[in-house]
């Protein structure tokens, strides 16, 4: 039997088994995850039970970075700039305070155990530290759906919350995009390697030019048939273009996405054909994450991961409150609202993964760990914090 | 003028791209992808404007962009993409089978029989008699000992015979046709799928007695293909009630249900050694027949969600196969024998058309969805070289010159039939 034919059999059963019990999970203990398909991927990988060998997972980088590109312009679409507007300006400063202050805070701490612990020198620990950032930046509105219905909230600290994940979402997607991007070691075929921040224009550049693309591409057409060959070609370009460069592809991806949403006269169905694809992709990333993880640096790796993971809790409550005092929103929100966006979801994932992509070595694969451990065992509470954040915080119906 | 614009920016861009970058082989296959996918859909909409069908377009678009001219998409990218075209043929062989209803094959099942057996039997003697009668202007035939000659000649009849499902499916979707011309066109390519199978291997072992291959390929006895047919039709059935319970009992994630099974089906059909369209043809067909209408219309729209890009890349793939300079090269030879091969399509499916008593537009028009030839020719055409490397590779030579030529010539004739037929959604009959 070939191999081909054993992964797609254990793939496709273990994934309807999965996918059940995720439901049932779901129900009965508020975990709203989409953690078992990781730890799927991680079952079968080269590492645990070796139905996926380490050429099949080689072989679906192409799909793994489509994927990432997806993720990307998901997030970039989530800022359709006339609906924002309209959101109060108090619930951006919050959000973005927040996020950044996460950022520096994490991605300091880890460039402190990466310089201090690892003895990694600086300029190797500088990218990693900044992924790490990124990496604890990102949060998952997944449990404030679930949470919110449950208790028929729908007030100013759940506005928020979704406010607030959107953002970090934004940050850390942006900020990993610009870091892997300024810092960019890889060869090309020029008279002279490109500057920082040639890199960095050249990473947006990519975005935007797909993002024009399509735009061109589609004029007024409302058939999502033909909508949904343009995204994927151009998503598609896009990935492929800033693989190709030694880029992430989030970044550009989140550029087309956002260039969409503002330009297009049918934003509303490019979002419902983003949307389409969204599951099915994002399954396929977290299967193939958990198969393509490396445990990265042996033994003390570990003593990074098991700081890094509370150090990121902590900080996301402090950041939260520190942002809501310096806004004056403190009294609205609660003293404990960050613990609303300890969850960390897949672009966590996404992010550690892209990391391992570009920059495969055992410290890429301890930050790549990091981030499943965060995932693992944030993803399990996060919807219940959610809910007695809401209980307590004075989210109550508008 | 828009669309010059989008090409010129998609050109330069990917070609600063890969003159730039470090990146390897996936990487440069991914670009591949996204730029075939775009490229080739806004070649296909510029051609769309001189009434052509859009497919032309993406053949045009392979072969400008491929390999043997611009080289936008290299070769190893091309080979890159084989799983994508892979892909395709599955999606493609499902949805033909879905399009089928049981109804319609238990009808006219007989009459479809009746059109292939004589265009297909008169096609294969025009073709073998012409190479034959030509055999002493074709350069790697002169001098040769006369069994070779047969055998290629044989060969030669039984490749010409091989229409394409894929050309007709896609038609069928570009233009929304489902009258009598657009089914019955469907229900005679999908029967000469097996047809050709059978009567390939056959000629395949009459050559192989007249000249003994000396390449490492074997063609199996009886007992193989007997159970390359059967054993289709089997583990299609199989697959297709797996769908159809799928569909009663879970009916979630249709899009990636689709890809799963398209692919699942092609490595099921090569584990177990039957014949791969035709398991998947079989499939598709029990599965819609089997399940309830809603759910069967539920995946086949899924299908043709996923398959839509797939679809355009596979065209602009087989585009990028087509080797200019070789059909140039070859044309002398390549245009009589394309000549006779439509007229004798022609002839013979007017013959089987009024045994099988047909109506007058079918007979009229159904002969145009023949012309077409794509992926399975091709794919017959290097089993002969591979068994017969002393001539198999000229004669592959002048097939694939053909073949590119049925290839472009083939979705004119059929969009233009389907037009003049009234069955392009928003169109009325020609007088």
């Amino acid at each position: 039997m070939s191999t081909a034919l054993i992964l797609t059999l254990v793939v496709a059963g273990a994934w309807l088994a999965a996918h059940v019990a995720s439901e049932w999970l779901a129900r009965r203990f508020l975990i709203i995850s989409g953690a078992e398909y990781l730890v799927l991927g991680l079952l079968l990988g080269p590492r645990v039970g070796g139905f996926i060998d380490t050429s099949a997972v080689d072989a679906f980088t192409p799909l793994m970075i489509l994927s990432l590109g997806w993720v990307g312009t998901m997030i970039g679409a989530q800022f359709p700039l006339a609906q924002l507007t309209r959101v109060p300006a108090a619930l951006f400063r919050v959000g973005f305070g927040q996020a950044l202050l996460t950022f520096l805070l994490v991605g300091g701490f880890a460039l402190a155990l990466l310089l201090g612990i690892a003895e990694i020198p600086i300029g190797e620990a500088l990218l990693p530290s900044l992924a790490l950032g990124a990496i604890g930046t990102a949060s998952t509105p997944a449990g404030i759906g679930a949470a919110a219905a449950t208790l028929r909230a729908r007030g100013a600290l759940v506005r928020q919350i979704e406010v607030a994940t959107g953002v970090d979402a934004l940050v850390a997607v942006v900020l990993f995009g610009l870091s892997t991007a300024v810092l960019n070691t890889a060869a090309v075929m020029a008279p002279r390697p490109p500057t920082p921040t040639e890199w960095g224009v050249i990473a947006i550049a990519i975005g935007v030019l797909s993002g024009i693309l399509f735009h061109l591409f589609i004029g007024e057409e409302e058939q999502v048939d033909r909508l949904f060959i343009a995204m994927g070609g151009a998503v598609l370009l896009a990935s492929g273009a800033a693989a190709h460069l030694g880029l992430s592809p989030l970044l550009p991806a989140a550029l087309i996405g956002g260039i969409l949403v503002n330009s297009a006269r049918n934003a509303a169905a490019i979002r419902q054909v983003l949307i389409a694809l969204e599951r099915p992709l994002y399954f396929v990333l977290l299967i193939f994450a958990g198969a393509a993880w490396d445990p990265g640096i042996p033994g003390i790796g570990w003593v990074l991961i098991l700081l890094f993971v509370p150090f990121r809790m902590l900080t996301r409550i402090v950041s939260a409150r520190a942002a809501a005092r310096l806004a004056g929103e403190q009294e609205a929100l609660g003293p404990s609202w960050g613990r609303a966006l300890v969850g960390q979801g897949g672009l966590a994932i996404a992010i550690g993964l892209n990391f391992a992509l570009i920059a495969p070595g055992p410290v890429s694969g301890s930050v790549f760990t990091a981030a499943i451990v965060s995932v693992l065992f944030t993803d399990v509470f996060s919807a219940r914090l959610t809910r007695t954040v809401l209980r307590n915080g004075g989210g109550g119906p508008a | 003028m828009r669309r010059t614009l989008i090409l010129l920016i998609l050109l330069a861009g990917v070609q600063i791209v890969l003159t730039f970058g470090g990146g390897g082989e996936k990487s440069e296959t991914l670009l591949a992808l996204g730029f075939l996918i775009l490229a080739a859909y806004t070649v296909g909409e510029i051609v769309a404007r001189f009434r052509l069908p859009k497919l032309v377009g993406y053949l045009l678009a392979g072969t400008l962009f491929g390999p043997y001219l611009l080289g936008t998409v290299s070769e190893r990218a091309a080979a890159g993409l084989e799983p994508v075209s892979t892909l395709a043929i599955a999606l493609i062989a499902f949805l033909a089978g879905a399009e089928l209803r049981w109804e319609e094959v238990r009808d006219r099942g007989g009459a479809f029989l009746r059109i292939l057996s004589v265009e297909m039997g008169l096609t294969f003697v025009v073709l073998t008699g012409l190479f034959l009668a030509s055999a002493r202007f074709i350069p790697f035939l002169a001098g040769a000992d006369p069994r070779m000659i047969l055998a290629a000649a044989l060969l030669f009849g039984a490749l010409g015979i091989v229409h394409s499902p894929a050309v007709t499916l896609a038609l069928m979707s570009e233009t929304g046709a489902r009258g009598p011309v657009a089914r019955t066109t469907l229900g005679v390519v999908l029967l000469s799928d097996v047809v050709v199978v059978i009567f390939f291997s056959l000629v395949f072992a009459v050559a192989r007695g007249l000249v003994p291959p000396a390449g490492e390929l074997q063609a199996g006895g009886m007992g193989a293909l007997v159970w390359e047919i059967s054993g289709a039709l089997l583990v299609g059935t199989l697959l297709g009630a797996v769908v159809a319970l799928y569909l009663r009992f879970v009916r979630q994630e249709l899009m990636l249900f689709a890809v799963l099974i398209a692919f699942f089906g092609i490595e099921i059909a090569y584990w177990a050694g039957t014949e791969k369209l035709l398991t998947l043809l079989t499939a598709g067909f029990v599965a819609e027949n089997v399940s309830q209408r809603e759910d069967g219309e539920a995946l086949r729209h899924a299908m043709e969600r996923s398959a839509a890009p797939v679809f355009v890349v596979f065209f602009a793939l087989s585009g990028a196969r087509i080797d200019p300079w070789l059909v140039a090269a070859s044309i002398g030879i390549v245009i009589p024998m394309v000549v006779a091969r439509i007229g004798s399509i022609w002839a013979g499916t007017q013959f089987g058309a009024r045994w099988a008593r047909v109506g007058a537009m079918e007979r009229r028009h159904v002969w145009t969805g023949l012309v077409a030839q794509a992926g399975v020719a091709i794919g017959l055409a290097n089993l002969v070289s591979e068994a017969w490397p002393a001539f198999g590779g000229e004669l592959q030579s002048i097939v694939l010159a053909m073949i590119a030529v049925n290839q472009l010539l083939g979705p004119i004739l059929y969009r233009r039939a389907l037009g003049s037929a009234g069955e392009v959604v928003g169109s009325a009959p020609a007088p």
